[in-house]
């Protein structure tokens, strides 16, 4: 008897969801039902929306008509609620609490600058504003968070082990890579911007064991001389930006590169989201595998076709079709030449 | 010391800092090679390379992109006879910036976002020139820099909108390089390119470089004197935003050589126009090649030009101040 | 040399002075006589063709003055301002030497002849000793005299002097003046104004008062600077003397309180 008094006593507090700790230290407590979350990048547009797309309030940027041909009309369709860039605009802040979102969600970052501006949108709007980790093998614990704030533990679950299996799959692979080849990241339209060792953007290469030429450099994007890249010699080239790779082929200078006379300068595929860096979300484990094809054939073997078909299906709830498929993977510089 | 003496050093040291320039590098170039491409024998084709393709255009871009910026600085300070002017106080640097954004944002190729900056660059002072023209009863100078300074403005929150719209994954880190400036990645191309402009920039300056010397007086003055000063004016705007506009165009903005150099130039021999030019060309090229090997050599990774410029050339600028002792 | 009829002068959106008629000979002096503000510097900038004309005519060696080039204008008169502001360290020298530009053809530099011009008028106007040092390190006074000697460099017939004296000591004032003799005496004709009525008397063949909004009065200083026409012009009270050999000087009376 006694229990049950003291568990009717309690109730009100239990109803409400217990707190999660994100990944700024910081205690984040939601309402019982969670039915509105406004996603404040697009790497955590891709979280929420894999977990429950009907929660998800709107995308940061308004879809473009190549990108919602992966989605259900509907969920192309979310309005537009623009970037939160976190500086404290009014505006900003005015949309979000126009969204009438329960729960605010960032992923990519986590210093203590980002953690301060959080609260801050947090306090001024009374929506709990949490931050995850975007690192790519910070992935399922961020989804398995994630799942719990939101009231989707099931689904968030089945995400994350699905995420895991796939990371132990690509390692075991790399497992019997004997010799990793020289690797250069070239953002830019001229290719001259780079990630240096640790920079988010390379951490597919990073993943993969490939030795990143400016691995030399801090963390972060830094632009390099021509000379340097010329020293540094690579061997395989990966970029995001179509102006580059198709520039690289007849440019006499970068003919000097061995990369480019093997012709293996290689252009991520980029839609919806891309696979290689923008956003540097979970989109890129799929950037792991295509990546990993290209830089050791033999030992990553592995369906592309399939195993895009599979991760649009679980995270964009939506199976491409043949000649999507076909576009994605067809377009030039993806696969190689 | 005489003048010509000066011009005499000025040169000596522009040739050994373009010795200097061709023999560094990140990629390591023998001496030997060096003298063997020279005298057109074969080397290593990585060598060649870089000598040719890579440092090549590049020194040679400093030195033109120098010497157009600092022609362009001397002629605006004289004909606004104001030592604070420099060859942005038109917009055309806001014009070509929003041009080349224009650009990026419209993710167009290397070549017609350059053509982008360019035009943009001209049709900012067009537009500036026309409408200063039309405000009546005003002095004309005031009215062009005023012009200027509101349009400028106003093409410079069209740019914060565009960085603002931009993909801050792709797009807003090109624009934002662009806007610090690099010689990075001039090709023979760009070089190939910009060259006759200036030269077509540069030629009436330097034809008419001794009534240039009147528009240092007031306006009624050289007027009196027998000159058109309506058309100098336009004459000198328009060749200076051809030479800056073609060297934004390929370039990005890099500040301080159009204020400084020309400064430093008068300090040494003085306002006449005729031995001004030639002097803050040479020294507006020597300081960008200086910079700009400097930047390329210290480190792994690049340094954008605007930061050196200013490093160096502020403490250089305060020592030629302390020794010249006659003033502006 | 200088022909003007029934001229109307002033700015775009109002006229300054009106009725003004004269003809000024070769080696001619006049000065023009006026209250601050009544429009001396306009004329003279009307005359020169600075500023547009509202009515009549204005004929520069019988050629109407809208129908020659700056070019043209400046091979004929040269004009020293009231006041000038020195923007950069020009030497002497290279001041005067803007005076030939009227002469030199466009894409030209001054040769021999020029400088040899030059030369000439710096040693006319006794600043010779300047020739090598910065227009801005020099007092206003030798500036003046510098202007002026850039005026002549241009090889003028006709001499617009707007206040010459202006900012000059008593002894440059007197050098200034007889200059304009000198000048007389080689051919050129001297328009120049004055808040003195007495450089008038010493200088010039003919005064022209102007107030009012208009031409007062041209002719002889000696008939057109009288008590009636001095305190009409300038609201002063102020006595014309008569001297030995023909001189006038004037006098004004001060009102004690």
């Amino acid at each position: 008897m006694t229990r049950l008094l003291v568990f009717v006593a309690f109730f009100p507090a239990i109803s409400f969801a217990q707190g999660v700790v994100d990944a700024t230290g910081r205690e984040i407590r939601v309402p019982a039902k969670v039915e509105r979350v406004y996603a404040a990048g697009p790497p955590a547009s891709v979280l929420v929306f894999a977990i429950a797309p009907d929660k998800l309030v709107g995308w940061t940027r308004a879809m473009r008509p190549h990108e919602a041909q992966f989605f259900d009309e509907r969920y192309a369709k979310l309005p537009e609620l623009g970037r939160l860039t976190g500086r404290g605009d009014t505006a900003n802040v005015e949309v979000v609490l126009h969204s009438r979102a329960d729960l605010i969600v960032d992923v990519g970052g986590t210093g203590a600058s980002l953690a301060a501006l959080a609260s801050s949108v947090q306090q001024r709007t009374g929506i709990p504003y949490a931050l995850f980790d975007g690192r790519i093998e910070s992935t399922p614990a961020t989804l398995r968070a994630l799942g719990r704030l939101m009231g989707e533990v099931a689904s968030a679950e089945r995400l994350a082990a699905w995420f895991e299996d796939e990371l132990r799959q690509a390692k075991e692979r790399l497992a019997r890579v004997k010799t990793q080849p020289l690797v250069y990241y070239g953002r830019g339209t001229a290719g001259l911007q780079t990630g240096g060792r640790g920079s988010i953007n390379v951490e597919v290469l990073e993943f993969l064991g490939a030795r990143n030429v400016a691995a030399e450099a801090r963390a972060g994007l830094v632009t390099v001389p021509f000379e340097q890249v010329i020293l540094w010699d690579p061997e395989v080239i990966f970029t995001t930006d179509p102006t580059f790779w198709k520039s690289v082929w007849g440019d006499p200078r970068w003919r000097a590169v061995r990369a480019v006379a093997a012709r293996r300068v290689h252009l991520s595929p980029h839609l919806p989201f891309g696979w290689f860096d923008f956003p540097p979300g979970a989109n890129r484990v799929l950037g792991i595998w295509w990546a990993g094809r290209l830089l050791h054939p033999k030992e990553f073997d592995v369906d592309l076709r399939a195993k895009t078909r599979e991760f649009h299906r679980r995270f964009y709830h939506r199976e491409p079709t043949p000649a999507q498929l076909d576009a994605l993977l067809g377009e030039p510089g993806v696969v190689s030449r | 010391m005489k003048f010509q003496a000066k011009y005499l050093i000025a040169g000596a040291a522009l040739v050994a800092l373009t010795v200097i320039a061709f023999s560094v590098g990140r990629y390591p170039v023998a001496i030997a090679d060096m003298l063997a491409l020279l005298s057109g024998q074969a080397v290593a084709p990585n060598v060649e390379t870089v000598v040719f393709q890579i440092r090549g255009p590049r020194v040679l871009g400093a030195l033109l992109i120098g010497a157009a910026l600092a022609a362009a600085g001397t002629a605006y300070q004289g004909m606004f006879r104001n030592p604070l002017v420099s060859p942005d106080i038109l917009g055309v640097s806001s014009g070509a910036a929003l041009g080349a954004i224009l650009g990026i944002f419209l993710s167009l190729d290397i070549l017609l976002t350059q053509l982008f900056a360019f035009a943009g660059g001209l049709a900012a002072v067009g537009l500036v020139y026309a409408v200063g023209a039309r405000l009546r009863g005003h002095d004309p100078l005031l009215a062009l820099v005023l012009t200027g300074v509101v349009i400028g403005t106003l093409l410079g929150s069209a740019i914060a909108l565009l960085k603002y719209l931009a993909d801050p994954y792709n797009q807003l880190p090109a624009i934002t390089y662009w806007l610090l400036g690099s010689l990075a990645a001039l090709s023979p191309r760009e070089v190939l390119h910009a060259l006759p402009l200036m030269l077509i920039g540069l030629a009436p300056m330097l034809l008419l470089r001794w009534r240039m010397n009147l528009l240092a007086l007031p306006d009624d003055e050289a007027r009196a004197l027998g000159v058109d000063t309506r058309r100098l004016r336009a004459l000198v705007i328009a060749c200076a935003t051809l030479m800056t506009a073609s060297a934004v165009a390929i370039s990005g903005i890099i500040g301080w050589v159009g204020l400084l150099i020309p400064h430093a130039a008068r300090l040494l021999v003085g306002p006449d126009f005729g031995r001004l030019l030639p002097l803050a060309m040479l020294l507006g090229a020597a300081f960008l090649l200086a910079v700009d090997t400097l930047c390329r050599t210290l480190a792994t990774i690049e340094i954008p030009p605007g930061v050196l410029t200013a490093l160096i050339g502020t403490p250089f600028f305060l020592w030629l101040f302390a020794l010249a002792r006659r003033s502006w | 040399m200088l022909e003007v009829d029934a001229l109307a002068f002033g700015f775009p959106d109002r006229v300054v002075g009106r009725d003004v008629t004269f003809k000024l000979a070769r080696g001619e002096a006049m000065c023009v006589l006026g209250p601050n503000g009544g429009g001396k510097t306009t004329l003279f900038r009307t005359l020169l063709g600075l500023l547009e004309k509202h009515s009549g005519h204005i004929q520069l060696d019988g050629r109407d003055l809208s129908s020659l080039s700056r070019a043209d204008i400046a091979r004929r008169i040269g004009y020293v301002p009231q006041g000038h502001a020195a923007y950069f360290a020009y030497s002497v020298r290279e001041m005067v030497l803007m005076g030939r530009t009227a002469h030199l053809g466009a894409l030209a530099t001054p040769g021999r002849r020029d400088r040899e011009v030059a030369q000439g008028a710096l040693e006319a106007l006794g600043i010779a000793h300047l020739a090598d040092k910065a227009v801005t390190d020099i007092s206003g006074g030798e500036r003046q005299l510098a202007i002026v000697a850039r005026a002549l460099a241009q090889d003028p017939g006709l001499l617009v002097m707007d206040e010459p004296t202006a900012n000059l000591d008593f002894g440059n004032q007197v050098k200034v003046l007889e200059q304009v003799g000198r000048l007389r005496q080689r051919n050129i004709s001297i328009l120049f104004s004055s808040h003195d009525p007495d450089h008038a008397f010493l200088a010039a063949d003919r005064a022209l008062l102007l107030g009012e909004g208009r031409a007062l009065e041209i002719g002889p200083p000696r008939e057109v600077i009288r008590r009636d026409s001095l305190q009409r012009l300038y609201g002063v009270d102020v006595q014309v003397i008569a001297m030995e050999a023909g001189r006038h000087v004037c006098l004004p009376t001060l009102k004690h309180l």
